[in-house]
Parts: structure tokens; sequence; C-alpha cells
């Protein structure tokens, strides 16, 4: 019966993810002008938010058993083996970005839309790039604090990361959108 | 040096791009439907919510799985019945997180004025029929995944996870529909 305990340890947990992912939901209710404006723009949403949850999540975990390696500790927190695991997260952010925008645009053209390729795939470019930056940032200060505290980093950057991470996902394509609809319009 | 970038990069891209595959799949479903959503912009609030709570029960339930796998407390078979259990509380788990978030989107709309015709039982209905739906399903997928990898040798800590957040997000997407058309919203 070890059932049980997952409705006690992780149901708030879970509460607690939904009620971010409402705050992410609610920036994504401001938007239907963007959406208006940019066509292809809605496509990518549900790509960026998968690739930003898939990869920082990973980088968390990486992180984690890092710690449990012995290779990264509180006192030896910024070294070659952190930097490494942050530029491949940037590259990976990078790359997967631009692969969103390319097929955002091929599939809405063959949907019969026809979006501004540089101005979709720029978006997603500089949204993936800017939510990758801000949520590494915030995992290594996530990692910082847990080690300092001893705790186990596992238990904590998953559920942190996903949560925070839709939000800053979406505040980040709402920005860069934003800034492209003053150029284009 | 244990890590390095190009590792890093050669070891996620494969699965990612799999992902994101699917991924445009779903946004291409929501571009389909973008004037419906700007008329009811509390289900642009309730997608991300209806996709997370799934990926995050199944992802749990995934990793509980293969704990139990690997230390031998379940066995692989579909008749386990602590694997029943664990299936159990999850749709438990997500019928009860559905409804009280559910709640929880309508007071947000309700707030900020996006609610337009539609009352708090129709939308507490829609979400949570939605949610069962998809947690019913994203269960399957999580027990299966976590099966299938561990008896071919790969590590089902690996699997679930990515797997089971990507199916969740286009079934969320194309069950929402769904449910909205049955319901006769937005046609």
């Amino acid at each position: 019966m070890y059932a049980k305990e997952m409705m006690h340890q992780s149901l708030p947990l879970i509460i607690m993810c939904g009620l971010g992912a409402i705050v992410a939901g609610s920036t994504l209710s401001l938007m239907p002008d963007l959406f208006e404006k940019i066509p292809g723009l809605l496509v990518v949403i549900p790509a960026i938010i998968a690739m930003r949850g898939n990869i920082s999540t990973a980088l968390g975990s990486r992180l984690g058993s890092a710690y449990h390696l012995g290779v990264i500790n509180a006192d030896n927190l910024w070294n070659d083996e952190l930097k490494q695991n942050i530029l491949g997260s940037l590259i990976l952010s990078f790359i997967v970005s631009l692969l969103i925008g390319i097929l955002a645009y091929v599939s809405s053209y063959f949907m019969g839309i026809n979006p501004d390729p540089i101005v979709l795939i720029s978006i997603v470019i500089i949204a993936g790039i800017l939510s990758a930056f801000i949520l590494t940032l915030m995992t290594i200060i996530i990692i910082f604090l847990v080690f300092r505290r001893g705790w186990d980093p596992d238990n904590i950057t998953g559920p942190a990361l996903a949560t925070f991470g839709d939000i800053v996902t979406m505040v980040c394509i709402f920005a860069s959108a934003s800034i492209f609809v003053g150029v284009t319009v | 040096m244990i890590y390095s970038w190009k590792k890093i990069v050669k070891h996620g891209l494969p699965l990612l791009i799999i992902a994101v595959l699917i991924e445009i799949f779903a946004g291409q479903i929501l571009q389909g439907r973008q004037s419906m959503l700007a008329m009811f912009p509390i289900f642009l609030i309730s997608i991300p919510v209806i996709n997370s709570v799934a990926g995050n029960i199944g992802s749990v339930l995934g990793a509980r799985l293969a704990s139990g796998l690997h230390v031998g407390y379940i066995t692989d078979s579909l008749k386990d019945s602590e694997m029943h259990q664990n299936l159990f509380v999850s749709l438990l788990i997500g019928f009860f997180t559905y409804f009280i978030l559910a709640i929880v989107i309508y007071l947000v709309a309700l707030f900020s004025d996006t609610v337009r015709d539609i009352a708090l039982i129709e939308f507490v209905s829609i979400l949570v029929f939605t949610g069962f739906l998809l947690i019913c399903v994203v269960a399957v997928v999580s027990v299966l995944t976590a099966f299938i990898s561990f008896k071919r040798g790969l590590d089902p800590d690996d699997m679930v996870a990515p797997v089971v957040t990507t199916v969740g997000d286009v079934m969320g997407i194309i069950f929402l529909f769904v449910i909205l058309g049955l319901f006769g919203v937005g046609i």
C-alpha cells in the first residue's frame, strides 16, 4: 500500500503547479490581438512551452545528479562542469527554437495561412533564448539555495521549474511578439 | 570533466525534435480554432492548466512505477495490484485537481472580465470532463511506457516524462474541442 502516500505528497504540489499554469494561461488569454496580427503565433505556443519544460527540467535533473556525484557543491558551484551544462542548454534552446519557427511557418503555409517567416522565426528565437537565460539563472539560484540548506535538489528543481517555466515562457513570447507588432504594423 | 555541451545537445536533440513535431500539430489545431478561442478567452487560460495537471500526474505516476519496477515491488504485469492502486489514486487526484482548478479559473476569468455566455456549472463540467478523459489516457500511456521501456532494458525514468507530457498536450487540446462540441459551445 504505497499508493496512498501519492495523495498526501503529490496532490498539494500538483495543485500548486496548476495555479502556476493559471497565471501562464492568463497571460495567454491577453494575447488574442497578437494572434490576430501575427498569423502562426498560436501554432508555436504548445511547442515552445514543451521545449522549455524539457530542456530546463533536464538541466535541473542533470545538476541534481552532478551534486550526488560530488562534481558540484555549495563551495564549488561555478566551475567548468556547470558551464558545460549551461552552454548545452542554451545551444539546445537555440536549435530547437529555430526548428519550431521553421516548422510553424511550413505547416501554416500548407494549411493555407501565410505567416511572415522572418517575423515568426525571430519571435520564437528571441522568446526561446530569453526564457532559457531567465530559467537557467533561476535553476542556478534554486540549486545554490537548496545546497546551502543541505537538501536534495532532485526533490525541488522539477516542480519548481515546471511551475515557473510556463509563466516565464508565456511572458517571453508575449514580450517578443509585442516588439514585432510594433515593427510590422 | 563529466559533462560536455556537445554530448548534452546530441543526447537531448532527438527526443526534442519528435516532441516539437507533435506539439506543432497541437498548435495547428489551436490555430484552426483561433476565432472561437478569441471569443472565449477563458479556454485560453484553461489550456496550460489542462496540460500541466495531466503532465504532472502522468510523470509522478511514471516515476513511481519506475521506482517500483527497479526495486521490485511492482512487477511488469498488467495484473499487478500495486500498479492498479497507483493508477486509481492518479485518477482520483486528477478528478479532484481539475474540479478545484476549474473553479479557480472561472473566478480569475470573472475577475478579469473575460467570462462571456458561459455559466460556472457548464464551464466546470467541460473542464472536469476533458480533464478526466485526459487523465485516463495519460495514466494508461504512463503505465505502458514504463512497462515497455523497462522490459526493453531502457530506464523508464528517462522515457515516461517526455512521452506523457507530449501525448498529454495533443490529446488535451483534442479532447477539449471534442467536449466543447458536445456541449455546443462556440459553434
